[in-house]
């Protein structure tokens, strides 16, 4: 029983307020968009709708999410209090004062700049300020995060640090690199042009640091996915980890390859040249390693308990697994919507493949699977395993959890089917409304109105997750236990070599493939005369 | 038998050490390799250029495709404009003065647009709240003839570049409530739709998606909410038949050109009508 559970409760009710707020946005926007008229379907308002979505989902959800949920790892695997709980306490803090910065900028209308870092548009100082903060509120984690693990391996010397904190050290170590290129991005060119001391912006060198950091802010969002197949999973399906090594082999790797692969986002841009988005591009294709790593263990995870449970034959493992249990249900989702998502994400890296699909509905989709289906069905997953111990009540009804999950499931494939196909019909993403009178994309507005149902569905999901979290009177008590109990290893290590129980290497590494993958691309802007764009500051009308 | 443990740990280590670094480094060798050599090897024939040439554009050292030489012409280009939104223009307008603008205005500009550029003749645009960039893009354009008035044109050939910008400045600064752009459209008709909607089959944008105060578009598009419905009628028929010509990119002339006299009409009524 996590002693700091009010402290990691306050986290994840912050999250998910922002994520039921952002998916009603969400619906909303679909609204506008589709042949159906909504209610204020301005393009002003839809801009302001994306930039309140794109910001809950993206930076509140899942920064707070990850917090949380890295304090409950710190103390239930490691089996140590908590170091620095002020500074936890400090963080949270600074964490919550940027939201709400963030909010009124965006409720205001002075901010209506989207979730991403693309200047010439600017919003007012107080938006950037404000997740600035939030960021800020992250590296206290990440310290802490790295002290826990530190004097974990101080008490315990030769003792393999847990996976599950292993992986939660990895993503910290991770979102420290990750967060230096958009920092730069704000400090030295964003906040100098919202300040008004400067007139202009080099766009070519803010989308080079912003892609420093948009490819891996996925994995950090990503990693708490992976840190449940591997060390929840296995346990929930009644087995055990088919290979310990192979997780944090799988973490160190996300480590490793989601930073120097950003320029994937620029294949279109014309300041960069084609050999370094080759070199970033094969980078990234090594991204799949980890993935397919992954659904081999957990694969053969689950195998091993289909098997322990009675399953025969090639397939009948899995019938005989436990998919009543949300935990193990939640698994097969996330990884059947990874396999559209990642095969998906294949043809965006692809340098060649990705102009067709350039800034079209198809990038929105991938994105959504990946992070919509993949990523937050496991955070519903994680908190359904791990509620019970923060509140100490059982939950009444499982069934509701089991409907929840599906919802979710099939309200995201609902929403996203219709977005690949209208992708590669050229539908382009980022638009407030169409015109569906034009002969042209007439024929897209059935699709539309098809994604918009996904979204009402994914929307009720969403309703059903908070209203399952809701404490009842009723829901009986639950008697404090020590800890949580992770998934065992089939053959749990006494020792692991040294690279994989630390991360020294692995951030030398990093830092020689980020000099070569983003070493002269970004140099080249303090080179010769980069051109500079007119800066505009929507403030709102 | 630890001892003999321990060396073994050692070595494990450093393969695992060794091996890491290898495998990570010869990856990052086979990327190199492939991306900045062989391709540009490769493909340099297709392109009609050596292999050298090729390399150094795929590492960026030189610039890709160069831009095909334009067909020669004798005609004069005659832009609208004279302004530029470089960055010297822009660092003028940051740093501009308002206090002689102010002077200037009082003593010069009153007259006509009232105190404070509030003035309520049909005459004159009101001018209290203007952005600086809309303002200084007007007195630039009369001062070099790109704009044509009667009065304006001598008043604004008076002035330097810098008193234009500390006009600007004065007129920008003024934001009290009754200023322009302080009201929001509320009318619920098919006006306030072209204002915030726009006429996606006539490929009309919303008015509000450079009009409105900090719409992030073209840095010179005022800011008409409140503005004197005369006065915006009269610049959308001198834009709709061609009479007014200082629009870059002919954005306005194309705009106007797709209203009836009526929407002139009752947009500028409306505009007016909002603060």
């Amino acid at each position: 029983m996590p002693t700091n559970r009010r402290l990691i409760i306050s986290h994840f009710a912050v999250a998910f307020a922002a994520f039921l707020a952002a998916c009603a946005l969400g619906v909303w926007q679909m609204w506008v968009r589709s042949p159906l008229s909504g209610p204020q379907d301005i393009p002003e308002r839809y801009y302001q709708s994306v930039t309140a979505h794109g910001v809950s989902m993206a930076f509140v959800l899942t920064t707070f999410f990850i917090m949380g949920f890295g304090y409950y790892v710190a103390e239930t695997a490691l089996k140590r209090p908590l170091p620095g709980r002020n500074w936890a306490r400090a963080a949270f803090g600074i964490g919550v004062a940027g939201v709400l910065m963030a909010v009124v900028s965006i409720a205001s209308g002075k901010a209506s700049v989207l979730y991403t870092f693309y200047p010439p548009l600017t919003a007012t100082v107080w938006f950037y300020v404000g997740l600035v903060l939030v960021v800020a509120a992250s590296w206290i984690w990440c310290v802490l995060m790295l002290v826990a693990m530190g004097s974990f391996k101080k008490a315990n010397p030769g003792v393999p640090v847990p996976l599950a904190m292993y992986g939660t050290v990895a993503n910290a170590v991770m979102w420290l690199w990750t967060t230096v290129g958009v920092s730069a991005e704000i400090v030295f060119q964003i906040i100098p042009a919202v300040m008004g001391w400067t007139q202009t912006i080099d766009v070519g060198l803010s989308r080079t640091l912003f892609s420093w950091t948009l490819h891996a802010i996925v994995y950090f969002w990503l990693i708490p996915a992976y840190i449940a197949f591997y060390t929840m999973a296995p346990r929930a399906a009644g087995g055990r980890l088919y290979s310990e090594t192979m997780g944090r082999l799988t973490f160190v790797l996300f480590l490793l390859y989601s930073l120097p692969v950003g320029m994937h986002h620029l294949f279109m841009d014309p300041e960069h040249s084609t050999g370094f988005k080759f070199v970033q591009m094969s980078l990234t294709a090594l991204v799949s390693v980890p993935t397919l790593l992954t659904v081999f263990t957990i694969s053969a995870s689950m195998e091993l308990a289909g098997r322990l449970r009675g399953g025969k034959g090639l397939f009948g493992w899995i019938r005989a697994l436990p998919w009543e249990r949300p935990m193990v249900l939640a698994t097969g989702l996330a990884f059947f919507m990874l396999w559209f998502g990642g095969g998906g994400g294949l043809i965006n890296m692809s340098y060649g493949m990705n102009a067709m699909i350039h800034n079209t509905s198809w990038v929105t989709a991938h994105f959504h699977l990946i992070f919509g289906g993949t990523v937050v069905i496991m955070y519903f997953a994680i908190i359904y395993e791990i509620w019970p111990s923060l509140t100490h009540r059982q939950f009444r009804s499982v069934p509701l959890q089991r409907l929840q999950l599906w919802l979710w499931a099939i309200g995201m494939m609902v929403m996203t089917i219709p977005w690949h196909v209208l992708g590669l019909q050229g539908q382009w993403r980022r638009v407030a409304s169409f015109d569906y009178s034009d002969p042209r994309i007439a024929a897209w507005g059935p699709w539309v109105v098809v994604s918009l149902v996904g979204g009402i569905v994914l929307l009720v999901s969403a309703v059903l997750f908070v209203w399952n979290l809701i404490p009842r009177r009723y829901s009986p008590a639950l008697e404090p236990k020590p800890g949580y109990a992770f998934a065992l290893a089939a053959h749990p290590p006494h020792r692991v070599p040294g690279v994989l129980n630390g991360f020294v290497l692995w951030n030398i590494l990093v830092a020689v493939l980020m000099a070569a993958a983003y070493g002269f691309p970004i140099l080249q802007f303090f080179l010769g005369d980069s051109p500079q764009a007119v800066i505009h500051p929507v403030t709102g009308g | 038998m630890n001892e003999q443990n321990g060396d073994e740990h050692q070595k494990e280590d450093r393969r695992w050490f060794l091996a890491s670094g290898l495998i990570v480094a010869g990856v990052l060798a086979f990327s190199l390799t492939v991306g900045l050599v062989i391709l540009p090897i490769a493909q340099a024939p297709n392109a009609g250029i050596d292999a050298w040439t090729a390399i150094c554009r795929a590492m960026g050292l030189s610039p890709g495709t160069p831009a095909q030489p334009q067909p020669p012409s004798n005609a004069r280009a005659a832009p609208v404009s004279q302004v530029r939104w470089t960055p010297k223009t822009l660092r003028t307008l940051a740093v501009a003065d308002p206090r002689p603008g102010a002077a200037l205005a009082e003593a010069v500009c009153s007259s006509c647009h009232g105190e404070q550029g509030m003035t309520i003749s049909d005459d004159f645009p009101r001018l209290a709240g203007q952005s600086p960039q809309a303002i200084y893009k007007q007195l630039s354009d009369y001062k070099t003839g790109a704009r044509y008035h009667p009065q304006m044109t001598p008043v604004a050939q008076q002035l330097t570049t810098d008193q234009l910008a500390e006009v600007a400045a004065y007129f920008g600064g003024l934001h009290e409530d009754i200023a322009l752009g302080q009201a929001q459209v509320l009318a619920e008709d098919d006006m306030a739709r072209l204002i915030l909607r726009g006429d996606p089959a006539r490929r009309l944008p919303p008015c509000e998606s450079c009009h409105a105060r900090g719409a992030g578009g073209p840095p010179e598009a005022p800011v008409i909410a409140g503005q004197n419905a005369a006065y915006l009628a009269r610049q959308l028929h001198a834009y709709k038949a061609g009479a007014r010509r200082n629009d870059v990119y002919r954005r306005m002339r194309d705009i106007a050109g797709k209203l009836s006299d009526d929407e002139i009409t009752r947009l500028s009524e409306t505009y007016q009508g909002t603060y």
